[in-house]
């Protein structure tokens, strides 16, 4: 028989898989100084740039993108090359990727902790390093592409599938969401504002986790499930259904983030609706997954990996019927803006995310390096410490939740809120954010475990040689492409084509109306553009990560009514890039906050929130007395937001600095007089002052 | 029209979506389960299973 020798590329695998350790590393111990600073604000260290504000970013992006991200591409090099029986396409462009990637994650590490941000989450990274990410991208699909057309194997395997469906999808989203304009290196403004920013966010943002930790991680199953337990996946034909119906209904999703928002009310119903149906296709893949099992449960008891990956895919079980039902309007109006969120979040990036790349990692090191994983004992061990870690996360967030939001909305039989304080529900749930971080460190404590088992593997691995593998030579012209779904594995071409087509339909439906949705606002309701330093105080605003834990966004709902004001309109948002609607409530809404409290009462709470309200887990924000105001760079941002379509005339573009500091000094010498220190009319925290005293005042007419 | 996209709320149009994604899912699934090769699926899932060379019978 002839046969073809290949020798696979597994040292750009190698390299994945030791940056996905040190990244995780990275990733976990940022979330677990993230989850004390909650507990106990002083770990910030009061430090501006581990500030919680800066620190949450920094913690997410290190999570998806530097571990989960390069987790990926390990499992989709490996794998793919085995699929396909084909080196890839081209060892430099793996090179470019590879080393590409890791400049993106630390210019990410270096940029986010200083601010520079552009305050959406999941896409907070500013445009220099956006447009990198871009090119990484195109570079690894060209490679993962190219390895597709040189295959030997015709039909291209489910697994790739779903490489297929993340590789073209990440790009549209990345690419639509990242529609930016400069106004300096390290500073841009979106292309949409208020609603339209707020769907194409969330548009992106869900499907980051559709496109980037589900639909790859899915594919990394469909292999290495297999793999470890010698059995073939339960059905290939409900693959088949699982695939495009996740594809198609995933994008849909993403309104499911902005209940009970100003977004009109068929965008909230369709984003619910698709919410529900993912539920099916969803648990079509548990399904898939925990009966490929069938036969061989018995090494659930003895091997770690099969434990990893059968907790990975019962957590997805979870998370993908808990998302769903927080996406019921009904639901959804107790959940959203609380812990319960951040416990589904962890269930499913902890457990099926982390609990699916560790059993793969326990999986390819021994076979890359050539030699045994150095304790069976020790991978075992860091199971326990993992699942129970992720159970007590999940446990003490999801009480957490539950009891901030019913106490958000108790409301006495005189129409009165029972807790009208809102610290009065911090103060309750703060105990739970101390078991959230022992979650925390229990998880971790099980990867560090993993980390010495890992380390004692690869000092025990023999001398490094590439082994050519001999197979069958290929012979596509003597293979029946078949009809159907058969003939369309057999066609990457058409096969991607109409995976970009089945994301297309839903984004096009949600997104495009509402581009246009700013002409249907009367004249009359219209706001008021923010003056130039109120824009310069949006951007310290921007910069502290303040919507990390205050929203601008009152629900219609009764109890918020009686604690916020009147709900938010479209309209009072219509100029805010990026907007801030936010989605989570650490603290109060901000969206009517404007002339709520005086000036020397947000000076002293930005101080030090202590100061006026004694229980505060805020950090402190002291610098913000000593750093000037970049009063110059108004003019730019001015004229970038007049070519974005805000009514600036052309008298403030040319004077915005100047109308700024005259502004600056107005408030400062009324502070002067109510006894704050003298001379901050040029520092940030007046900037931030006048900012945050027009939220909620813009609007003409009725919404006052 | 200018009122339309903004309140938006007549259900029929929604169930009539609903309806019609539940059915070409149904029929998605009849496609599936009855016109394709078992053979060809058989196959198709060995493959994790069949590369480094080796073959799982």
């Amino acid at each position: 028989m002839n046969q073809d020798e290949i020798r696979y590329n597994d040292d750009i695998v190698k390299k994945f898989v030791l940056v996905t350790l040190l990244w995780g590393a990275v990733a976990f111990l940022a979330g677990l100084l993230a989850a004390l600073q909650l507990a106990y604000w002083p770990f910030n260290f009061n430090l501006e740039w581990l500030t919680f504000g800066r620190l949450r970013p920094l913690h997410t992006n290190a999570a998806i993108f530097a571990f989960a991200g390069n987790a990926i591409f390990a499992g989709i090099y490996h794998s793919t090359q085995r699929l396909t029986k084909a080196r890839m396409f081209s060892d430099h462009l793996g090179k470019i990727h590879f080393w590409g990637w890791q400049l993106i994650i630390v210019s990410a590490a270096i940029t986010l902790p200083l601010g520079y941000s552009q305050a959406k989450e999941y896409a907070e990274l500013e445009w220099p390093i956006d447009i990198a990410i871009a090119l990484v991208w195109v570079i690894f699909a060209v490679n993962f592409f190219g390895t597709l057309a040189k295959r030997r194997e015709k039909h291209m395997y489910v697994a790739i599938w779903f490489y297929i469906a993340t590789i073209v999808t990440v790009a549209v989203l990345h690419i639509v969401n990242s529609i930016e304009i400069p106004v300096s290196y390290f500073k841009s403004f979106p292309v949409y504002a208020g609603i339209q920013d707020a769907l194409v966010q969330w548009w992106y943002g869900h499907n980051a986790v559709a496109f980037f930790l589900t639909t790859p991680f899915l594919g990394l199953m469909y292999y290495y499930l297999p793999k470890a337990v010698n059995r073939p996946i339960y059905s290939y034909r409900l693959s088949i259904i699982h695939f495009w119906a996740l594809v198609f209904i995933y994008i849909w999703a993403g309104p499911h983030h902005l209940l009970y928002t100003s977004l009109p009310e068929w965008a909230q119903t369709l984003g619910m609706i698709f919410s529900l149906m993912l539920w099916a296709p969803s648990w079509g893949g548990m399904i898939n997954g925990l009966l490929t099992l069938r036969g061989a449960w018995h090494l659930l008891r003895t091997d770690p990996i099969v434990k990893f990956f059968v907790a990975a895919i019962t957590f997805y079980g979870m998370a993908t019927f808990e998302g769903p039902l927080l996406s019921i309007k009904a639901v959804s109006s107790l959940g959203h803006y609380t812990d319960w969120i951040i416990g589904h979040v962890h269930g499913g990036a902890l457990g099926w995310n982390g609990f699916l790349t560790f059993g793969m990692l326990y999986y390819l090191v021994p076979r890359l390096w050539n030699t045994k994983l150095y304790s069976i004992k020790l991978a075992t061990w860091h199971f326990w410490a993992g699942l129970l870690g992720i159970l007590l996360y999940y446990i003490s967030m999801l009480a957490s939740g539950i009891t901030q939001g019913l106490m958000w909305k108790a409301i006495d039989p005189s129409g009165r809120l029972v807790y009208p304080d809102f610290m009065e529900t911090v103060i309750r749930i703060v105990p739970l954010y101390w078991v959230r971080a022992l979650g925390g460190l229990l998880f971790i404590a099980g990867f560090a475990i993993m980390l010495y088992n890992m380390y004692k593997t690869l000092q025990s691995a023999p001398e490094q040689k590439s082994e050519s593998v001999f197979i069958p030579a290929a012979k596509f012209d003597k293979v029946d492409p078949g009809k159907g779904h058969r003939f369309l594995e057999g066609v990457p071409g058409i096969f991607t084509v109409l995976t970009v087509v089945a994301i297309l339909v839903g984004s096009i439906i949600e997104i495009y109306p509402t581009l246009s949705i700013q002409k249907y606002i009367p004249v009359t309701s219209m706001t008021e553009p923010y003056t130039p330093l109120e824009l310069a105080g949006r951007g310290i605003y921007v910069r502290e990560g303040c919507y990390v834990c205050h929203s601008q966004q009152i629900r219609p709902l009764a109890e918020e009514v009686l604690r916020y004001g009147p709900p938010s309109k479209m309209e009072e948002s219509m100029y805010d890039r990026p907007f801030q609607w936010g989605s989570k409530r650490t603290g109060p809404d901000l969206a009517r906050v404007g002339k709520k409290y005086p000036d020397l009462w947000h000076l002293r709470h930005m101080v030090d929130p202590r100061s006026v309200t004694p229980k505060s887990i805020m950090p402190s924000y002291p610098w913000l007395m000593g750093k000037s105001t970049d009063f110059l760079s108004l003019r730019k941002e001015l004229a970038v937001m007049k070519y974005l379509g805000v009514p600036y005339t052309e008298e403030q573009i040319a004077n915005g600095d100047m109308m700024a500091e005259k502004e600056a000094l107005i408030i400062a010498q009324a502070l002067e007089k109510e006894g704050a220190p003298p001379g901050l009319e040029r520092k940030e925290i007046i900037a931030l002052i006048a900012y945050l005293q027009a939220l909620g005042q813009k609007s003409k007419g009725e919404n006052k | 029209m200018k009122e339309g996209l903004k309140y938006f709320t007549d259900t029929h149009f929604t169930l009539l979506g609903l309806l019609i994604f539940f059915i070409w899912f149904v029929l998605m699934c009849f496609w599936v389960y009855r016109l394709q090769s078992p053979q060809f699926h058989e196959q198709m899932s060995l493959l994790p299973l069949n590369d480094e060379g080796g073959r799982h019978e």
